[in-house]
């Protein structure tokens, strides 16, 4: 199954689009916790582009790439923006940033999906889902 | 996200249905304000028809706990969905609520 989408940077519509493509991918049979681990990476990683890249602007767009197969489902997304070092993202969970207002999607995403990948200067990320074990389970 | 107050002897619970995203956080940031005027305000918020949080989300509920305890004010969280559960401990945020099973235990421990 391939997803592959052009869209606006307007942070407000992004879960519309989200919600479009866990529908489509229903026939794969993810269970609840892949929905939602799917959900929150898309999410973080969508907003990212949106705001952080191309910063809102509507003549920007934000390019997604859904690829997926028994076996694993790979999200690619490309942004407009200046990039950025992904490296040099502080830790959110060091003890001086646990109390901040900010920082959490890259990690949230690092911690969720099974490989993380930037390229193009930090304005394409890449993240595979493995797809393998139970997926009747989930609460 | 839909917002329901009601009050439990001299305990706020906030009832919140939807999920906490970068959509509804301002939203859930501006219900706290006329509480944010009180001193000593104890709130429960109710997570159990809030099915998902991003990080807008959680930095929305980190914000309102940091400005509840400016002003003397004490919140906690009851009924979180697992999964939540799971993202506040990822981000090790769950170090700074306090979370309950149930309104009983959640009211006894103000
Ligand atoms: N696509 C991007 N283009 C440019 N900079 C980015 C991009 N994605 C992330 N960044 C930079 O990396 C930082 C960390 O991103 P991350 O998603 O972890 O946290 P955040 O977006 O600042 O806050 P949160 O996601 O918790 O709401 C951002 O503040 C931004 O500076
Ligand atoms: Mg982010």
């Amino acid at each position: 199954m391939l997803i592959e989408e052009k869209l606006p940077s307007d942070p407000d519509r992004a879960p519309v689009f989200i919600e479009a493509w866990l529908r489509r991918l229903r026939p794969l049979g993810l269970n609840d916790d892949q929905v939602f681990g799917l959900k929150l990476c898309l999410q973080e990683a969508l907003i990212n582009a949106i705001k952080h890249g191309n910063k809102c602007n509507k003549h920007l767009a934000v390019w997604v790439k859904i690829a997926a197969d028994p076996r694993c489902l790979a999200v690619e997304i490309t942004d407009q923006g200046q990039g950025f070092d992904p490296g040099a993202v502080p830790d959110p969970t060091a003890p001086e940033n646990i109390g901040k207002n900010h920082g959490r999607g890259i990690y949230l995403i690092r911690q969720t999906m099974g490989a993380v990948d930037f390229s193009n200067g930090g304005r394409t990320i890449k993240m595979v889902m493995p797809l393998t074990g139970d997926r009747s389970g989930g609460h | 996200m839909d917002i329901k107050f009601e009050k439990i002897n001299d305990i706020r619970l906030i009832v919140l249905e939807g999920e906490l995203n970068m959509e509804s956080a301002h939203k859930f940031k501006e219900t706290f304000k006329p509480i944010l005027k009180e001193r000593n305000a104890k709130v429960l918020i109710d997570f159990a028809k809030v099915p998902f949080i991003d990080s807008s989300g959680i930095a929305a509920l980190i914000e309102v706990c940091q400005n509840l305890g400016k002003v003397n004010g004490r919140m906690c969280l009851c009924h979180v969905n697992k999964k939540i559960v799971n993202v506040f401990e990822i981000t090790k945020v769950h170090k700074l609520f306090k979370m309950f099973e149930s309104h009983q235990e959640a009211l006894r421990s103000f």
